[in-house]
Parts: C-alpha cells; structure tokens; sequence
C-alpha cells in the first residue's frame, strides 16, 4: 500500500473516491502523477456488502445528518436525507444502478435552446458534445457499457419484458436493455452478470462498473495511488496569494491531519463539494472558496423524477435480474409541444418488499397500503428521469444549527419545484402508466420522488467567471491549482443519468491536469 | 399487536411477523424515552376513544380510531418502525413471493430472471435509425 507524506507538496489531494474523483485518480496516476485520495467514508468490498435493503443502506448511506426547506416533497417526506448516496470508497458508483445515456447535443446549450424561462437560472455549458464526444467514446470503453463499442446488450429480464412489451403497444420505438455499465459478458478482469440483483445494495459480483472495482485497483498497481478511508476532510487551504496549498481532514483516529497539495480536487458529490468549499472561508475568501461569483451551492439540480408501477394479475418477480437494465429513449427529445421544457427518460427499477413498503407512498399505512403490498410479487416499476430546471435559490448552503461529529455545520439542501418540473413529472406519470395499462395492468400506482441520489448543479461551469464557479475544465475560476470534478460542475443538468458524463468529464479533466502540471503552469 | 394488525392488514399473515414488529417497537422504546412515553399515552388513548376497548372494536371501527390519531407523534412513532421492520422479515418476504439473498445462490440468470411467459419476448435493441 503507497504512502505519501504529509508534507509531501507535489502531490495531488482528491476529495472523494466515486465518479469523479475515482476516474480522475486512476488517470492521473497512469500518466504518473502522485495522488492521494480522501474518502470519509470506509473502505467496504464485495465481501462486505449484503443482499439486504435495509442493512446495506445502514452499511453504505451518507447518513450524517443534513437538514432540508423549500417546497419539494422529499422535505416532508424524508427531512433529514435529503439524497440517498454512499459514503464509501467507490462514493455513489458503488449504489449506482448503472445507466450511461449520453446528453444529447441540444442539452449543452439549454439557454440557448429553452430561451429565458422565468424562475430558471439556464445557462450554456462552455463545452459542447462535439468537444467531449471522444471522452463519452473512453468513458464508455472503460466502463464497459452495453450496446456500445461492440458490447453485447443485457437480455431482457421479467421487469424489462413488461416495460417494453407495454412501450411498443403506446408506440415508443426506442427501447432497449441499455446502454448499461454491467457486464453481459466478461470484460476488463470482471465477470458477466448473474442477474442476482442488488445493484443499488453494492453489487457483491462486481459485473458492474464502479471506481471500487474497476478504477481504483487499477491506479494502486501504479504505486501511485495513497488512498486514505475514514478521512473526512474539513477544510481546504490556501496560501497568501490564494492558490490551495492542501487540505485539513479527520482522519480514523479523529485526529486533525494537514496533507500538502500541489492541486486539490473536489469530488464529494454536489451536497459535500460546495459544502467543503463554504466551509473553507477565509479572511481572503470570506464567502467561501472559490464563491467570488456567489454562484458556489446555488443552482442545485436532482433530476424530476417519479416512479410509475404496474400491478397485474399474474407474476412478474420484478427484482430477478439487473435492477436498471431497461430504458425508454421516447421522450428525450426536443418536443414543447408536451407542455414542458427538456426531456425525460423511463427506465425499469426495481425495489424489495422493505424499500417498496417504505417509498411506494411515504408515510402509507392501512388496508390499501397493504393492498398494494399483498400484489408485490405481481409488480412492475419503473423510474422517470428528466432535466429539471436550475434555480439560484435552489440552494446548498451551511446549515445554523446543526453540526456534524467533528463539529462542522452540515449542509442544508433548499428545493422547490419549478413548474416546469411539476409539468415534465405528471406528464411522465401519465405516460408511464399508460405503458402498464397497455398490458393489462390491474392497478396503477405513482410515487413521489425518492431522496435525490443525482445531485448536480452547485459548483457550475460557466464561460465567464461571474455565472458559475468552474471552467471548461473543472478549474475554479477564482483558484487556479482547485477543481471540482464531479456532478457539482454540471451548467445544467439534462436528462441522462449523469454518471457517464462525470466520469468522461473527469477523463478529459486529468488530461488537462496533466498537461498544465508538466508545463508546470498550475 | 392489535394496533399493527389493523394497520398493517394481511390476512394470509399469521401473528409471527406482527408479534415480531411489536417487539421491535418496544425495542425502539426502551431505548428512546420520549418514543416510550407516547406509547404509554398513545395506547392508553386508543382505548378511551370509543366505548370499548381498542382490541374489542371491529375492524372499520378499528381502523376509524386510527385513522383520527393519524399524523400524530405517537402513531407516526410506530409507523416509522412498524413499516421497516414487518417488510424486512423473512417470513413476510416469504408470503410475498420474495426470496431474498440471491448472490449465494448464483444470481436469478438460472432461476427464472426471465421467465415471464404471459407476454411475448420484446425487442432488447433499439431498431437501427
């Protein structure tokens, strides 16, 4: 195991070991670059996870207390896990189902393409799909995704043969088992799946991508990765000229450690990353770090979503098989015509007795929740994911009052709905029922959003210094050797699940990091 | 018992599963005093809201009394337990046509992923455009 020093100044620190921050240190540490990776959270394997709701969430979940306002239903519903992600090695990508649609060329370009929209705070991204299409084509080769590069797809499972059967009876044309980062066959030293399910419980076969099994091992046989579990880091530092020198963190022991950088990256999903930054105010950076523009936490996005199910009178075994290996492409389209601005995908998901229980009508009891309970066997679900609209006020910001075991302010998470969201998810909800109404559904059911598990948004990329905190390359405006290098860069969020993107994004991000280190520039 | 019972209504379920979440709650509230004393309240209540009992009253009436202590933090204190803990028992999984753990059994890929018959086989790959 590669240890660095303390005071060791050349190397690079990385916040956070999942999409971001995971990819990044793998490739910085191929092209040779000293790197230590911070994760908070404990270094959990595939022998470690268990194929069970409940425990897996108490052995995985980022379930440090945060706090919630605004008008979004998961406020009510679930005040104090306001996102449902994974504070391990491997962050997210360890809970991540594994869907890889890319954005569509329009997506980059939402100002341009919806115009000014009241209550939004659209802008364009300063890339474009042209610029980042050969870093979704390595991403995908990385990741092994179906359907793509010569990948063979998933076969259909039980979920996905409702799904589709009812998608070609309302007209949807594109339907298909992927693209999808779990393997059919093996790839790249991971076997195929065995269609044993738990995709969101850790994946103990390891069939699917995550930086835990594929990233990570990778860069530590370069000898060039120093990866630090239980190492929660506290603040950020800068130097009298106001570049970042290094990090403060809790480490195990509970003991404050100073690890010198000569670049920091922030990868600690789009709760933590700005969180971190705030908390990283200083006399000469009083708003936070990198906060010149104001813009750090603001603009926070988590998709519209909803789940549609479908109850029949015969037997589906919804959670045989890969939990998201089926999507309906239809709707992600350019398309006013539908009330709404931007698109949304359809995807198959599936729950256990103990999460549908619990998230199919929070706070449900009595003899129509155990209706619904009694036809589990009998169910098909599905996920609807679509671009939701930015707003300055949806914000992540230092909570007042309650503070973390090291002490630190936790972050609030403020959401309302645009109405734009309100419209995309009824119009998601309809359509999605129509689907199971199509092949005999007995009984349709529509379920609110879930804690957020895509958060994106809060450190945004933006051409100009002033509408966000990051450039085209993940570069804090304000800090030149400080990036971010997850979801938080994302200008807006489209309507893919954003993990392809961040980790093609943190591809093209190393290559500059390297770049501008060997030109010893940063 | 009783209260989960009507709550959480199933007739195929024997007493296990319930009498097993009854003590889950009661776990949770030896553990938490504020839970503990809005159960002794709480259940103290529900017996003088009609003339008889809670555990004599029918089932519409039963469910009548519960439903006017809904949202309440006594009621909303059982729920949040009752509803983890009676669907994350093996024996409820069971009734419901669960089976749990796959990984140690190799997976569904050779236990019926896709053995749904009752529709025919779709397309798995978008038609070229």
């Amino acid at each position: 195991m590669t240890r660095f020093g303390y005071d060791d100044d050349d190397v690079v620190v990385i916040v956070g070991s999942g999409a971001g921050g995971g990819t990044l240190a793998n490739e910085l540490c191929q092209a040779g670059i000293r790197v230590v990776v911070l994760e908070a959270g404990p270094h959990l394997t595939g022998a470690d996870y268990v194929n069970d709701e409940w425990e897996a969430f108490g052995q995985m979940a980022w379930t440090d207390p945060r706090t919630t306002s605004g008008s979004w239903q998961v406020a009510k519903d679930f005040p104090n896990l306001p996102a449902w992600i994974v504070k391990a090695v491997g962050g997210t990508t360890t809970h991540w189902a594994g869907a890889c649609p890319r954005f569509k060329p329009y997506e980059f370009h939402a100002r341009t393409t919806y115009g000014d929209v009241e209550g939004a705070s659209l802008l364009d991204w300063p890339i474009t799909l042209a610029e980042l299409a050969p870093y979704y084509d390595r991403a995908e080769i990385k990741m092994g995704v179906t359907h793509r590069h010569g990948r063979p797809p998933l076969p259909a499972n039980n979920n996905y043969k409702v799904f589709a059967n009812g998608a070609a009876k309302i007209g949807y044309t594109k339907v298909s088992t992927g693209p999808y980062a779990t393997n059919a066959e093996p790839y790249d030293g991971r076997p195929a799946s065995i269609q044993d399910g738990f995709n969101f419980q850790g994946d103990k076969n390891g069939s699917k991508w995550s930086t835990l099994v594929a990233e990570l091992p990778k860069a530590a046989k370069t000898g060039n990765l120093d990866l630090r579990p239980d190492s929660h880091v506290a603040q950020i530092l800068h130097d009298a000229r106001g570049r970042a020198t290094g990090v403060l963190y809790v480490d195990r022991n509970g003991t404050l450690r100073r690890q010198r950088a000569a670049v920091v990256c922030v990868a600690g999903n789009s709760i933590e990353t700005p969180r971190l930054l705030l908390l990283s105010a200083s006399g000469r950076f009083p708003d936070g770090l990198a906060n010149s523009s104001g813009q750090v936490g603001r603009n926070y996005m988590r998709h519209t979503t909803a789940t549609a199910w479908g109850q029949f009178d015969k037997p589906v075994h919804m959670y045989r098989g890969e939990t998201m290996a089926g999507v309906i492409a239809d709707e992600s389209r350019l398309d006013t015509d539908r009330g709404f601005l931007g698109g949304y995908y359809m995807e198959t998901i599936a729950l256990g007795p103990a999460f549908f229980a619990k998230f199919v009508a929070p706070g449900g009891w009595g003899p129509r929740h155990s209706e619904l309970l009694d036809d589990y066997r009998n169910t098909a679900g599905m996920w609807i994911i679509g671009e939701d609209m930015p707003q300055s006020t949806n914000r992540i910001t230092l909570s007042g009052d309650t503070t973390d075991a090291h002490g630190l302010p936790v972050a609030d998470v403020h959401f309302d709905d645009h109405p734009n969201d309100v419209a995309m998810r009824k119009h998601g909800l309809a359509q999605g029922t129509s689907v199971y109404k199509a092949v005999g559904a007995v009984r349709t059911i529509e379920t609110p959003p879930y804690p957020s598990t895509h958060n994106l948004g809060t450190a945004r990329m933006s051409e100009r210094p002033g509408d966000g905190v990051v450039d085209r390359f993940g570069r804090a405006h304000d800090v030149p050797n400080l990036f971010v290098s997850d979801g938080s860069q994302f200008t807006t969020g489209a309507a893919a699940n954003p993990t392809l993107t961040i980790v093609a994004l943190a591809v093209r991000q190393a290559e500059f990091i390297v770049r501008e280190l060997n030109r010893s520039l940063v | 018992m009783a209260v989960l019972r009507r709550a959480y209504p199933h007739d195929a379920f024997p007493d296990g599963p319930y009498l097993r979440v009854a003590d889950a709650v009661v776990d949770a509230a030896a553990a938490d005093p504020r839970l503990l004393a809005q159960l002794v309240q709480g259940l103290d209540d529900l017996d003088s809201l009609r003339d008889l009992p809670f555990t004599e009253l029918d089932a519409d009436s039963a469910l009548a009394v519960l439903r006017s202590v809904d949202g309440t933090p006594f009621f909303r204190g059982i729920v949040d337990i009752a509803v983890v803990a009676l669907y994350d028992d093996h024996e409820v999984w069971d009734l419901l046509g669960y089976e749990g753990p796959s990984f140690d059994q190799g997976g569904y890929v050779n236990r019926g992923f896709d053995d749904l018959d009752w529709l025919p086989e779709p397309q798995i790959e978008e038609p070229a455009a």
